[in-house]
C-alpha cells in the first residue's frame, strides 16, 4: 500500500496538532538511541540480528505495508470513486495468510541455513545464480528511489501542514529525522519505531472510525443518503470498470507476495515456531488500521450529500476536513501524527533494503564482498535517502512518474522468482533471470511510454497487471523448457528448506 | 500431485488474466467476458498460490483443503454475484448497512476470510506447516554445512 500523497494538505498548523507531533518525533528519537546501542554488526543492522519477537514483526509489518496513503490518499480516492477504491485493500484479507504459507516459513528457514540478509540474497541462493541476485536488487534499488521520493515529498507535505515551514523545509526535515535514527539503529530501530508507529495508527483508525459512524448515523445511515443522491458510487465498482477494480484486486492481492520491505522482516524473527499466529495478528491488525480508509471516504460523501459539508475541492482534503470538523483535535492530532508515522516507518524500510541492495547484492552481483558492510550500509543510506529527497524537491510530475511503478516493479519483478520459485522445485536459473528482466522490461516501458503520452493502456488495464501476469508467464514456461538443465539444480539445503 | 494440481491451475489462470487484459487493448471495448475471465483468473492464481505454498513435498493439504475450497467458493461466489446481480437504487435494500452487491464483496471477501485462514493457518501449523522435527532436520542441515 506504498502508493502515496503528492499534493497539499490544508493548514494543520494549530499548538495542539503541533506538539503531539513533537512528542511523537521526541519518542521516536528515544527510540533511535536505543536501537543504536544494540546496532553492532551488519546483521543488526539490516535484519535485526534475527532477534525479534511475533508482535514486533506483525506490527512493524502492518506499519511498513501502509504509507500515508491509508490515512489520506485512499480515504480521498473512496470519496472519489467510491467502493472501487476498496478493492485496492480487499486483498487483505487473504495476502497474510497466502505469504505466510508461501513465504513466511521459508524465507525464515533460508536465514536458518544460510546468513540471509536481504531478499535477492534468498533469489541468489535458490537458483544459484548471482545473476538473478544482481538483477532482482537492481529493480528494488530503483523501485525504492521512487517509492521512497513519493513519500519524502508526502512526509513534507504533512510536517507543512502541522508546522507551516515550507514544503522544501518539510522535505528535509522528514528526511533528516527518519534518516537519523535508520542510519544509527538500522532496521532495529526501524522495527521498533515501526512497532510504536503501528500501534498509533490502529488506535487512530479505530477512534476515528467510531467518530465515522456517530457522524453518519450508522452504516446504514451512511448507506441511504448515498444511495439518494448517487447510487453507482456504492455499486460493488463504484465508479470504476469491474475491469478496473478487479485489477486492482489482482495487483494488490498477488503482489502483496513481491513486496521486499514486508518480506524482508521474516528474517528477523527470532523462532521460526512463532509464525504460528503471524497471519491472525498481521490480519487483525491491518484490518483495524484501515477502518479509516473506507470510513472517512464514504462519510464525506454522505456528509456532502446531506450538504453537511460543501464538495470538497480536492479529494486528498476528505481525511484532514473531516478530522478538523468532527473529531477533538487531540484525536486529529493523533491522526497527522499517525500520517508522519506511517509515512516514515515505510521510507525506514526502503531505506534499509535500498541500502542493502547497494552494499550487498550488487557487489555479489559482480563477485565481489563489500569489507565494511555496516559502514557502507549506513553510507548507502545516507546516498539513498539525499537522492530520493533531491527527486522529492526537484519535480512534482517526475515524482508522480517514479512513484507509479514501485509497486509493479516490486510484483513482477519478485513474485515469480521468488514467491513461485521457492515452491516449486522445477524452476529453473533460466526461468528467474527471464521473469526479472520481463517485469522490469515491460514496467518501464509501459509506465515512459505512458508518461511521455506515447502509448497510453486502456482504461481498466493497469501496467503493474500487465508486468506481474507477463513475468509470471514467462517464468513459468522458461523455466517448463528449460528443466534439466544445469541452471536447474538446488542446492541440498536449500532443498531441503523447499521440502518441508 | 498437489503441487502439480496447483502449478497446472496457475498457469491456467494466468493465461486468463493475460487473455482478459490483452483482450481489453487490442479491442475498442471491453469485451463483457474480460471481467468474468479476470476475476476466475485472479481468483484462481491466489488459491493455486496458496496451495503451492502449503503442499508438502510427499503429502498435499491436508485438512486445509476445506479452508481452501470454502475461500475459493466464496470469491468465485462473490464476485459473480457482484457482476450479475440487479444494479442499486435509491430504494435498495440494505444488507448490514451496505447495498447487496457492496455487502457481498466487503463482507463476502473482505471479512469473512480475514479470520478462517489465519486460524486455519494456526490450527494446522505444527502438523501441515512446521513441526519441531523439520526445525530440527533445518538445523541439522547447517551444521553439516558448516
Amino acid at each position: 500500500m506504498t502508493l502515496a500523497q503528492t499534493s497539499a494538505l490544508p493548514p494543520l498548523a494549530q499548538p495542539i496538532i503541533s506538539v503531539v507531533a513533537i512528542v511523537y518525533f521526541a519518542i521516536v528519537a528515544a527510540i533511535g538511541v536505543w536501537a543504536t546501542r544494540r546496532t553492532r554488526t551488519a546483521s543488526d543492522f539490516f535484519v535485526a540480528g534475527q532477534g525479534i519477537g511475533l508482535w514486533a514483526l506483525a506490527i512493524a509489518s502492518m506499519a511498513a505495508t501502509l504509507s500515508g496513503f491509508a490515512f489520506i490518499g485512499g480515504p480521498g480516492l473512496v470519496y472519489s470513486v467510491g467502493i472501487g477504491a476498496v478493492f485496492i485493500i480487499l486483498p487483505v484479507s487473504l495476502t497474510n495468510s497466502m505469504g505466510a504459507w508461501v513465504l513466511a516459513k521459508r524465507m525464515r528457514l533460508l536465514a536458518e541455513v544460510r546468513d540471509m540478509i536481504t531478499v535477492p540474497d534468498a533469489i541468489g541462493a535458490r537458483y544459484r545464480s548471482p545473476l538473478a541476485q544482481g538483477l532482482a536488487a537492481v529493480a528494488i534499488l530503483i523501485a525504492v528511489v521512487g517509492y521512497m521520493a513519493t513519500n519524502v515529498l508526502a512526509l513534507g507535505l504533512v510536517i507543512d501542514a502541522i508546522f507551516g515551514v515550507g514544503l522544501a523545509w518539510g522535505i528535509w526535515i522528514g528526511t533528516l529525522i527518519t534518516l537519523a535514527y535508520s542510519v544509527a539503529g538500522g532496521i532495529l530501530a526501524g522495527v521498533y519505531t515501526d512497532v510504536f508507529q503501528g500501534s498509533l495508527m490502529a488506535l487512530a483508525s479505530v477512534l476515528v472510525f467510531v467518530y465515522v459512524l456517530e457522524v453518519g448515523s450508522g452504516l446504514s445511515g451512511i448507506s441511504r443518503t448515498i444511495l439518494g443522491a448517487d447510487p453507482t458510487f456504492l455499486g460493488p465498482w463504484g465508479k470504476l470498470t469491474p475491469l478496473a477494480a478487479l485489477s486492482f484486486f489482482f495487483v494488490f492481492g498477488l503482489g502483496s507476495l513481491g513486496q521486499p520491505h514486508v518480506v524482508h522482516k521474516f528474517y528477523m524473527l527470532r523462532d521460526p515456531r512463532r509464525l504460528k499466529w503471524y497471519p491472525l495478528i498481521m490480519t487483525t491488525a491491518l484490518f483495524v488500521t484501515l477502518l479509516l480508509y473506507v470510513g472517512v471516504g464514504l462519510a464525506v460523501k454522505s456528509l456532502v450529500a446531506t450538504g453537511t459539508m460543501p464538495a470538497l475541492a480536492r479529494p486528498d482534503d476528505a481525511t484532514p476536513v473531516f478530522l478538523l470538523r468532527f473529531t477533538p483535535l487531540l484525536l486529529a492530532a493523533l491522526v497527522f501524527s499517525g500520517v508522519a508515522a506511517a509515512i516514515m516507518s515505510t521510507v525506514n524500510s526502503f531505506m534499509s533494503i535500498g541500502a542493502a541492495a547497494l552494499t550487498h547484492d550488487i557487489p555479489v552481483a559482480l563477485g565481489r564482498r563489500v569489507g565494511n558492510e555496516l559502514l557502507w550500509g549506513r553510507i548507502s543510506t545516507v546516498a539513498i535517502s539525499i537522492v530520493a529527497a533531491l527527486v522529492a524537491q526537484a519535480s512534482g510530475t517526475l515524482v508522480a512518474f517514479l512513484g507509479i511503478f514501485g509497486w509493479g516493479l516490486f510484483s513482477s519483478t519478485l513474485v515469480p522468482a521468488l514467491a513461485i520459485g521457492l515452491n516449486w522445485q522445477g524452476a529453473t536459473r533460466a526461468g528467474a533471470v527471464a521473469s526479472i528482466a520481463t517485469g522490469l522490461v515491460v514496467t518501464l516501458l509501459f509506465e515512459t511510454l505512458a508518461y511521455l503520452k506515447v502509448y497510453t493502456i486502456p482504461a481498466g488495464v493497469s501496467v503493474a497487471g500487465l508486468s506481474l501476469v507477463g513475468s509470471l508467464l514467462v517464468f513459468l514456461v522458461v523455466s517448463w523448457f528449460t528443466q534439466g538443465s544445469e541452471g536447474a539444480a538446488i542446492d541440498p539445503d536449500i532443498k531441503l528448506v523447499m521440502e518441508v | 500431485m498437489t503441487r502439480s494440481l496447483a502449478l497446472g491451475a496457475l498457469v491456467i489462470s494466468s493465461v486468463l488474466v493475460a487473455a482478459a487484459y490483452v483482450a481489453a487493448m487490442v479491442s475498442s471495448g471491453v469485451p463483457s467476458w474480460a471481467p468474468w475471465a479476470l476475476m476466475v483468473g485472479t481468483s484462481t492464481i491466489m488459491l493455486a498460490t496458496m496451495v503451492l505454498g502449503a503442499s508438502r513435498a510427499r503429502g498435499g493439504v491436508g485438512k486445509l483443503a476445506v479452508p481452501f475450497v470454502i475461500i475459493f467458493a466464496i470469491l468465485i461466489a462473490s464476485f459473480s454475484a457482484a457482476l450479475s446481480m440487479p444494479a442499486e437504487s435509491a430504494s435498495s435494500a440494505l444488507w448490514l448497512g451496505l447495498p447487496p452487491r457492496a455487502a457481498v464483496i466487503l463482507y463476502g471477501i473482505g471479512v469473512f476470510p480475514l479470520f478462517l485462514l489465519p486460524i486455519a493457518y494456526a490450527v494446522t501449523f505444527e502438523t501441515l506447516t512446521l513441526s519441531d522435527d523439520d526445525l530440527a532436520r533445518v538445523r541439522a542441515a547447517r551444521a553439516q554445512r558448516s
